[in-house]
């Protein structure tokens, strides 16, 4: 089937009504787990309490080759250890992807788009950051825990991420680069591209689910939607189950392997979340602030991925018709679209790289070259 | 009153026809639209509109502003359907249109003709809220392989007869009074806003002859209204042929050197994600030395050099496109060899743009007699001795402002998203 055929079946269907996952996923699970010797089935653990065997955690070896923890002093008797996961390219002119996910989510909510990404493009190079407060930690001169997170501040510890991973790996260059990042981690890249922190290394960002307008909208009824949830779940598994239930994910596979680095294990055993989001709410409209111009007006090329089109707002609107960026929209996925949809978002990126690959670039040729070549045009 | 002529009167109305009717209306207009070659003929007088987008409400404006079919000739550039609440009703009147009145109305294919796209941007949604099911949107589909890629507008006039209607300054009228006119802005109230006389590049050019003592030809000035043939004096040029205008959709492409490759294109399929077909549709005008990557991601960007080069080489005057939103309604590029036009007001009810429509009058100097202008060979060696810019056609462009919004048949406004962060 050609790439317009597939694609086109896709679109179609995804246009139907989602399967409920916890059903279909489950059923593939036992199946899994009948042949292969899994944990579950070799230990003989009966889980009386569960109903779904298949919402256990999902360790991060499955989805990347190294977690590193990258310590630096700064000047101002600052320090950090930031943490990130890496799948190093596998030669300098290898692309190189630097993830960063949303508030209160973590470089797993990327796991299986990472994978997905790596199957795809064997020799390209993954980090995937993770923001401080999410499994970073930056203290201050003082020795107190540096919580600012402030756009900039977030887009810096970014740039400090990937230098420190190029020092620790000794590669001689940062690789050209594409960035990815979902909710305020687009909200980053975007303010890393136009800061151009990585100068000329960047060939392009791409923005997952976000966009200035509604997310401001959002804001407002943020704080209600977060006291709704739950501060506190029994057992990963319950987490990963709400995770399903309530659709915040829509993919089991995906919740199994970022719900667990989203909570820590609380003194009476059970499990809290890691980021307490609504402490964040100074910073909400810091965040996504003057995003749209940003994003339009930053060098390199430009994707923009949504779950729906409606959220785009006046200035992307116009943005878009006048074909300054490149808009792909997944409406079957939920807010968290490279968890639901993973091989689609790396299709996605990949076509995207492809397209801007600066190596393989080649334009067809100017009117006054062919003049000069003599040519009769 | 016929079924068709039924049809046409309740989709004014804004109201869909049934599903039968569409099926026999789509089974029609595919009959007539494979004889249409990829690149179809169209003689002035034409009207050029850009995107419409299931605006409705603004189509029926643009009839009201342009005139109504039959009795003005309208070539439409496409994306008729998608992100507005009634691509249905639009399209499915600008066919019956097309079906009812086949040389009046010219109709061809924008990027949003297509399935995969319409699948994401409302129109699929659209039939399926309407419908129940997607056997409508399937029926259009069909159609939409069919539609052409591109018209060759020819017998244009190179000036604009005065417009009799009034001017929205009066004092500003006398000064170019007797020049010839190129390009004229009215309002929707057929005002002029702005009128500009063939600048001054003529007469820089030898071996024309000043403009107000042009011995060769006499025309009358100004009699009769616009399209009848009568005219204003030529400007002093031998003829008042306003060349060749080629309508496209989104532009050029790096594989299309000459018209005749556009017409050996199999265009009966669904839009292709690179290649010819698809850069017509999505490609792009940019201030950039010839071709770049489009950012749109399908497509390419395209300089100055590189149309002044086609026009040169397929002895056009002006290209005529559609797919970028103008705030200001149209926007002429690359001293005026490109101009977009973008008809839909107000984009997707939310981004405060005027839309234009582009009027092309008829040369009737020459006795109604229309030069071949693409594919004639000792034409076009002519030209290449004569390395002069062909003057494009007098230009008369009509804004217009959004419609007052009927909200009947709205979708309700989506909740915002819960989470955000």
């Amino acid at each position: 089937m050609s790439d317009l055929a597939k694609s086109f079946a896709k679109a179609k269907l995804s246009a139907l009504p989602p399967e409920s996952p916890l059903t279909e996923e489950g059923g593939e699970i036992i199946e899994d787990d009948a042949s292969s010797a899994s944990s579950v089935s070799s230990t003989g653990t009966v889980r009386p309490t569960s109903s779904h065997p298949s919402v256990q955690p999902v360790a991060w070896t499955d989805f990347f080759q190294q977690e590193l923890y990258l310590e630096k002093d700064f000047p101002d008797g600052q320090k950090a250890k930031y943490h990130v996961y890496l799948t190093p390219p596998e030669t300098p002119k290898s692309p190189f992807f630097v993830l960063h996910h949303g508030a209160g989510s973590s470089g797993l909510s990327f796991a299986l788009f990472a994978q997905d990404l790596h199957r795809q493009i064997p020799h390209a190079g993954i980090l995937c950051v993770e923001a401080r407060e999410h499994g970073s930690i930056v203290w201050t001169a003082a020795g107190d825990v540096n919580n600012d997170l402030s756009i900039d501040i977030l887009s810096q510890d970014m740039a400090e991420m990937i230098h420190l991973t190029k020092e620790r790996m000794n590669w001689p260059d940062i690789p050209n680069t594409l960035y990815v990042g979902h909710s305020l981690g687009g909200a980053v890249v975007t303010d890393a591209a136009k800061r151009e922190l990585l100068g000329n290394k960047l060939l392009g960002y791409a923005v997952l689910d976000v966009v200035e307008g509604s997310a401001m909208e959002a804001l407002k009824s943020m704080q209600s939607y977060l006291t709704s949830r739950p501060s506190i779940f029994p057992t990963l598994d319950a987490a990963i189950e709400w995770h399903i239930r309530s659709r915040t994910l829509r993919n089991i596979e995906s919740a199994r392997a970022s719900v667990p680095s989203l909570l820590m294990q609380t003194p009476s055993g059970g499990w809290r979340w890691k980021t307490d989001l609504s402490r964040t709410e100074a910073y909400w409209s810091n965040w996504f602030t003057g995003m749209s111009s940003k994003f339009l007006s930053a060098k390199g090329a430009k994707l923009l991925l949504l779950a729906g089109t409606d959220r785009l707002d006046k200035d992307l609107m116009i943005g878009q018709m006048q074909g300054k960026f490149q808009l792909q929209v997944f409406p079957a996925a939920g807010h968290f679209l490279q968890e639901d949809m993973p091989e689609r978002t790396a299709d996605v990126i990949v076509e995207f790289w492809k397209r801007n690959d600066r190596s393989t670039l080649v334009l067809p040729p100017k009117v006054s070259d062919l003049i000069k070549q003599g040519v009769k045009v | 009153m016929s079924d068709l002529d039924k049809a046409i009167a309740q989709l004014r109305a804004c109201r869909p026809i049934p599903e039968n009717q569409v099926k026999e209306l789509c089974h029609k207009a595919r009959e007539l639209l494979l004889e249409e070659g990829n690149v179809v003929g169209v003689n002035a007088p034409v009207t050029i509109c850009g995107d419409i987008h299931g605006q409705f409400h603004d189509l029926m404006e643009l009839f009201r502003v342009g005139g109504d079919v039959p009795d003005t000739n309208y070539l439409f550039m496409g994306d008729f359907v998608d992100r507005g609440f009634y691509s249905l009703e639009s399209f499915l009147l600008l066919l019956c249109l097309k079906v009812r009145y086949p040389d009046r109305i010219t109709l061809i294919r924008g990027n949003h003709e297509s399935r995969q796209i319409t699948t994401v941007y409302g129109f699929y949604d659209e039939c399926l809220r309407k419908y129940g099911s997607a056997n409508v949107w399937r029926h259009c589909c069909e159609v939409f392989d069919y539609l052409a890629l591109g018209a060759l507008v020819t017998g244009a006039s190179k000036n604009l007869e005065s417009s009799e209607t009034s001017y929205t300054d009066a004092g500003t009228q006398s000064s170019i009074e007797d020049q010839d006119i190129e390009i004229e802005i009215l309002n929707s109230n057929s005002e002029v806003i702005n009128r500009f006389p063939r600048s001054s590049r003529d007469s820089q050019l030898p071996p024309k002859s000043s403009p107000l003592s042009s011995p060769i030809l006499d025309t009358p000035s100004r009699i009769g209204p616009v399209g009848t043939g009568a005219t204003s004096s030529s400007g002093g040029s031998r003829s008042n042929d306003g060349g060749a205008v080629l309508c496209v959709h989104g532009g050029l492409s790096p594989l299309i050197d000459t018209i005749d490759k556009i017409r050996l294109l199999d265009r009966k399929q669904e839009v292709p994600h690179e290649g010819a077909m698809c850069d017509l549709l999505w490609s792009d005008p940019d201030e950039i030395d010839g071709w770049g990557l489009s950012p749109r991601g399908a497509g390419f960007l395209f300089g100055s050099d590189i149309v002044k080069c086609f026009n040169h080489k397929n002895d056009l005057s002006l290209i005529a496109r559609a797919h970028q939103l103008v705030m200001e309604g149209f926007k002429e590029m690359f001293d005026n060899s490109i101009v977009t036009v973008w008809s839909a007001p107000n984009y997707c009810y939310r981004c405060g743009n005027v839309a234009a429509i582009l009027e092309l009058a008829e040369d009737g100097s020459n006795g109604g007699y229309i030069p071949r202008s693409n594919g004639d060979l000792g034409r076009k060696q002519e030209m290449e001795r004569d390395l002069r810019k062909r003057d494009p056609p007098g230009r008369r462009y009509r804004v217009f402002e959004a419609a007052p919004q009927d909200s009947r048949g709205m979708p309700a406004k989506k909740p915002v998203a819960d989470y955000f962060l």
